[in-house]
């Protein structure tokens, strides 16, 4: 098939790209993986790139010992907010036991790799606008139907239904819409985009958490019909307290999991959650926070696994409310911020620094050039404000939500733009008034100045599209920029890596030069584990796959 | 006797209305809505718009109240839209719950306070009912939440003679389920030993106080037998007034110990409906905790009224 072909030439670029040196193996296997090339392709395209170092690091789930087929594990996570659906599932809770039942086309690894799951490989055409997946044959649901290209279009056209409420629809909004997932024979399906878009695979990955693959014929009622094709099958669900799950003897992977079950057990409480894990009531905990947790590193028992992930706070300023129209405002406030102490402080220094653009560290592909770091700068930010007209300095009023280490930030905030001459008020509000106010406010939208939380996404498109574009549906700053808008379609659309890092660095340039939102850092997240379990991934802290978990 | 309880019993009828119209009320003016909670923060407000429609969310509040209450009494108690269960049952398992974890709790406060407070009476002033007045108050000022805390460190972590949490594994005997509710218990029973004590202890130093007291100790009776058919009689009286008001707040108000031993009772799944905008929960579980509170405190009036002739004639 050609598509195959434009695949092969895609990693014949990739290729070139790292013997040019612009770009690392590591950064290769994550490209290769998008444009499904499979993993002996990608082998053989880095022994084409010379001997340098063979290791890869292709399976970061790389097996530790001999797994040992077997035992139940214990997962701690947060208390699903609503009944369990895979459709509008949008908290931690949710999302970890439906991805120990459901399964995606693809699944994001620790590193941002796409390992194929029901797809077994996919390619797009020429221009990225239709991309083509072969799936896996031989897969059954739970309820022993078996799974077909019907399902996968069923699932998709499913999401972009209004009715059904899904977030996955604010994820494709403008890329995919209905109508546009084709069934091409039963085994493979094609996804007719609105616009070319290079990363697609992501969208229709784990990295798109709403995704999972469903049947056809799914009654709408997960707890009654809980069906999907992974590793372990719905056996009892407590609404707010448990779910028990056992291994699914027909699962497609032989031999696999090696865990009998699992129970999720859900509890809102931090501390409760680090007594449980030292008292080995539960074994993994989905989501660790930074704040409570320091027993955890101590403990002899335990290992607390760190992830650099492309989660953020955002700090966003309304352009079109004063004094954050003019740009140096920003800037100046931007300047203030001393980066590094706000990790060191809130993280004990765990986490990566931002610069105010969306392209986290994590990411494979980086600007090019990159924007120099931005760093505290009091001179230049006094300066900047003279010439904004402020050289008495300026009052503004930040408003943070109550959430994690947020509002210490904002405290912080106040203390570092304090010598600049910038006066700031904070307001708190509580997590719930934030994204939903009174009379369907959303004050995290309408605010002049305020912190939203960002959970990880796979690529930096889902932050830049909802977030920064003028018809982003998310956009806090209501910054709205035609030649952002341009640059980020091009990128979308480009197939070249170097065409898309140089795209990429005018972008990165552009907003960090306007400045409408402040990204200080990127979090690491953590996960604590018993020392007893194996084969646990980190995946942003949000997803958890246990299919090669093991208990020694 | 049964005139006043009948007719305390007719008149919690228009309390629990006003009850269910303040809290129908009040989570109007609670921010967010039910359809925010199902979709969650990503879901588009035209998403959220639809949903609301669909559940009928956006009709008029008396529209709602009324078809609620009609459903209500009739005992119709819906299917909760945000957690797709029947609310009869759910109410009512998390009631179970809480009521078994109140009877444990009261179980080991009572008998424990009433002979704290009865000995600190009959020792009026000495040391020994200084050390218990000073131990058991400054335990009432622990919150539960720091005693709690500190009890799972030591007994469930530190060393494993309790579990982390109270919810016993499913299918455990009873036996099983009141072995994982005790060490929950036990900072319910710190806040509340110093109010009970404190109780027992007022009445027993009046009771003592009393001529008929002091004729009973002149008459040669033995002490012993003073203080347990004399003196515990009227201290009781006060006592169960503060015992009947602190059953409501052991079945309901548990919140803070509740999540913090990950236990399913009726207290915190009013807070996850509270926030939820889960109307349907919020108003059987809040009239369910109403109901009890009343019939805790009129279960106090009528025990009084045994102990006391005197309040049998005022009720």
């Amino acid at each position: 098939m050609s598509d195959d072909g434009l695949s092969k030439e895609y990693g014949q670029h990739l290729v070139e790209e790292v013997l040019k040196g612009r770009m690392t193996r590591r950064q290769l296997i994550v490209r290769a993986s998008v444009f499904g090339l499979s993993a002996s392709a990608i082998g053989s395209l880095l022994a084409s790139c010379g001997t340098s170092s063979s290791s890869s690091s292709a399976s970061p789930a790389a097996a530790v010992g001999t797994p040992k087929p077997g035992g139940t594990v214990t997962v701690g996570a947060a208390v699903p907010l609503t009944a369990l659906d895979p459709i509008t599932m949008y908290d931690t809770g949710g999302i970890v036991t439906v991805d120990a039942i459901c399964e995606y086309l693809a699944w994001v690894e620790n590193d941002l790799t796409l390992r194929p799951v029901l797809a077994e490989s996919w390619s797009p055409d020429a221009t990225a606008k239709v991309w083509t997946f072969k799936l896996r044959q031989g897969v059954t649901f739970h309820d022993g139907s078996p799974f077909t290209a019907d399902d996968v279009v069923a699932t998709f056209e499913r999401l972009l239904n209004p009715k059904s409420g899904s977030s996955a629809l604010s994820a494709l909004k403008g890329i995919l819409s209905p109508g546009g997932t084709v069934k091409v024979d039963d085994h493979t399906v094609a996804f007719h985009l609105d616009v070319p878009f290079a990363d697609f695979p992501y969208l229709v990955s784990s990295g798109n958490y709403n995704s999972v693959i469903l049947p056809k014929n799914y009654s709408g009622n997960f707890i009654k019909t809980p069906y999907g094709t992974g590793p372990f099958m719905l056996t009892k669900y407590v609404s707010q307290q448990s779910a028990t799950l056992k291994k699914n003897p027909n699962y497609w992977q032989k031999g696999l999991p090696y865990l009998d079950g699992v129970i999720f057990k859900y509890s809102n409480d931090q501390q409760g959650q680090v007594l449980a894990l030292q008292a080995g009531t539960i074994d993994i905990q989905a989501q660790t926070v930074y704040a409570g947790s320091q027993a955890l590193f101590s403990d002899p028992n335990l290992d607390v696994l760190v992830f650099p992930s492309t989660g953020f706070r955002e700090l966003a300023m309304r352009v079109d409310k004063p004094p954050f129209t003019d740009k140096r405002v920003r800037q100046a406030i931007a300047y203030s911020i001393d980066r590094p102490g706000l990790l060191k402080a809130l993280f004990n220094g765990k986490g990566q620094l931002g610069n105010d653009e969306m392209f986290a560290p994590l990411y494979p592909l980086q600007p090019s050039p990159e924007p120099p770091q931005r760093a505290q700068d009091y001179a230049k930010a006094k300066a900047l404000l003279a010439q904004a007209g402020h050289p008495n300095g300026i009052d503004i009023t930040v408003t943070t939500e109550q959430y994690l280490e947020v509002p210490q930030y904002a405290t912080l905030l106040q203390a570092m733009c304090k010598p600049a001459g910038i006066n700031v008020k904070i307001q708190l509000m509580s997590y719930n008034n934030w994204y939903s106010g009174p009379n369907g406010s959303t004050p995290w939208l309408d605010a002049p100045m305020g912190f939203t939380d960002w959970a990880p996404r796979a690529v930096p498109e889902q932050f830049m599209l909802p977030m920064l574009t003028s018809n982003g549906i998310w956009n806090s700053s209501h910054w709205k920029n035609p030649e952002f808008d341009k640059l980020v379609a091009q990128y979308d659309a480009s197939l070249d890596e170097t065409v898309r890092r140089q795209i990429a660095g005018k972008i990165a340039a552009l907003q960090q030069d306007e400045t409408p939102v402040i990204v200080a850092y990127w979090i690491a997240q953590l996960r604590a584990i018993s020392k007893k379990v194996h084969n646990v991934g980190g995946n942003g802290s949000i997803y958890l796959d246990l299919t090669r978990t093991y208990i020694s | 006797m049964l005139r006043l309880i009948v007719r305390r019993l007719l008149l919690m009828i228009p309390t629990l209305l006003a009850v269910s119209v303040l809290v129908f009320g009040l989570s109007e003016i609670l921010p967010g809505d039910v359809g925010r909670t199902i979709l969650g923060p990503y879901a588009t407000p035209e998403q959220v718009k639809l949903l609301d429609h669909q559940l009928g969310a956006d009709r008029p509040l008396v529209q709602r109240y009324v078809t609620w209450l009609e459903h209500f009494v009739t005992g119709n108690w819906g299917t909760s839209q945000v957690l797709q269960e029947d609310v009869f049952s759910l109410v009512m398992g998390r009631l179970g719950n809480s009521l078994l974890l109140a009877a444990i709790a009261l179980i080991i406060i009572v008998p424990t306070s009433i002979i704290l407070g009865v000995v600190a009476g009959v020792r009026q002033d000495g040391i020994v009912d200084r050390t218990i007045t000073v131990v058991t108050l400054s335990l009432t000022v622990i919150p539960e939440f720091v005693s709690g805390a500190i009890l799972l460190v030591l007994l469930a972590v530190a060393v494993h003679v309790f579990p982390v949490t109270a919810a016993a594994p499913p299918g455990a005997s009873f036996g099983t389920r009141i072995y994982y509710l005790i060490l929950p218990s036990i900072p319910l029973m710190f806040i509340e030993l110093g109010y009970i004590a404190r109780m027992a202890r007022a009445g027993t130093v009046e009771a003592l106080a009393m001529p008929y007291v002091r004729t009973a100790i002149l008459k040669g009776l033995p002490k012993s037998r003073v203080i347990l058919r004399h003196v515990l009689r009227n201290a009781m009286v006060p006592t169960v007034t503060v015992i009947g008001a602190q059953v409501g707040w052991l079945v309901g108000g548990l919140v803070v110990v509740e999540t913090l031993f990950s236990y399913p009772g009726l207290g915190s799944l009013m807070v996850q409906a509270a926030i939820g905008h889960d109307v349907l929960v919020l108003e059987a579980s809040v009239m369910v905790f109403a109901f009890l509170y009343m019939l805790s405190n009129l279960t106090a009036d009528v025990a009084v009224a045994a102990l006391s002739p005197r309040a049998r004639r005022g009720g």
